[in-house]
């Protein structure tokens, strides 16, 4: 059983590295905003991948629902955020974002 | 299990490739179809309504809202990344996953707290009776959501 469980959380954890790579190394908001995507589909199957390993399916299910119902709500607004950010700006390099330094 | 491990494998790729296409419309529909196949998995580990949440609102509702944002940018031009970016990343990839094959299997075997047992009932009752309080939850993060996109694209007034 705890191969399964291994493998699951193997793959969620590459997704993870992916993802904050993305945050770490990008400067386009839009792209950091997918690397976040990744990590929260890592994320899912590490819940997911866990429920299944053992045999705790239907809560791991409720849970993932949960999390990708705040993922949406997070998603619209940070968005929106992005895009008024860069009518700011005129750009959507993040390094924009330090003349917002106190 | 045997078409899991092709799914994981797609999972990774697309998310990877979505992570390095130089295309924003390209990298969207790289993550779309990564929450598909994350989907598809979730339908072979007999979670559905799992599945269908991915496949619909994942695949589709947030690769609509990252069209619609890049459209809505696309006239600020390109962000030029850093080059080294690209050519590290599959060394690191690399790196993380050796190590990550050394140290993980230790550490799972000594986590005993995650205990294991059949469920009864059905997804209804898990959801419905269990988690009463995450809907209260979801519903107030949805509200909260729309409220701050509101706020956000709100018109300013005239005396403003």
């Amino acid at each position: 059983m705890i191969d399964t469980w291994f493998l699951y959380l193997g793959f969620a954890a590459g997704l993870l590295f992916i993802g904050l790579y993305a945050l770490l190394t990008m400067r386009n908001m839009i792209k950091l905003f997918i690397g976040f995507e990744v990590v929260s589909k890592g994320v899912s199957l590490a819940l997911l991948g866990t429920g299944f390993a053992k045999n705790n399916i239907l809560l791991a299910q409720s849970l993932v629902i949960t999390f990708i119902v705040v993922e949406v709500s997070l998603v619209a607004t940070a968005l929106a955020i992005i895009v008024n950010v860069t009518r700011h700006t005129q750009s959507l390099d993040i390094r924009n974002l330090t003349k917002l330094k106190g | 299990m045997n078409w899991q491990i092709p799914l994981l494998c797609g999972v990774v790729v697309f998310c990877g490739l979505a992570i390095l296409a130089k295309d924003l419309i390209k990298a969207a529909i790289g993550l779309a179809v990564a929450s598909v196949l994350l989907g598809i998995l979730f339908f072979t580990m007999n979670a559905p309504y799992a599945g269908v949440f991915e496949i619909s609102v994942v695949a589709g509702l947030i690769t609509v809202l990252f069209m619609l944002t890049i459209a809505l940018t696309k006239a600020e031009g390109e962000v030029r990344e850093r080059r080294w970016v690209k050519i590290a990343f599959p060394l690191f990839f690399v790196a993380f996953i050796v190590i990550d094959v050394l140290v993980m299997k230790s550490l799972l075997s000594k986590v005993q707290v995650v205990a294991s047992g059949a469920e009864s009932g059905s997804f209804g009752d898990v959801l419905w009776k269990q988690r009463t309080f995450d809907l209260i939850g979801q519903l107030a993060v949805i509200l909260a959501g729309v409220f701050a996109v509101l706020a956000l694209f709100r018109k300013k007034d005239k005396h403003d």
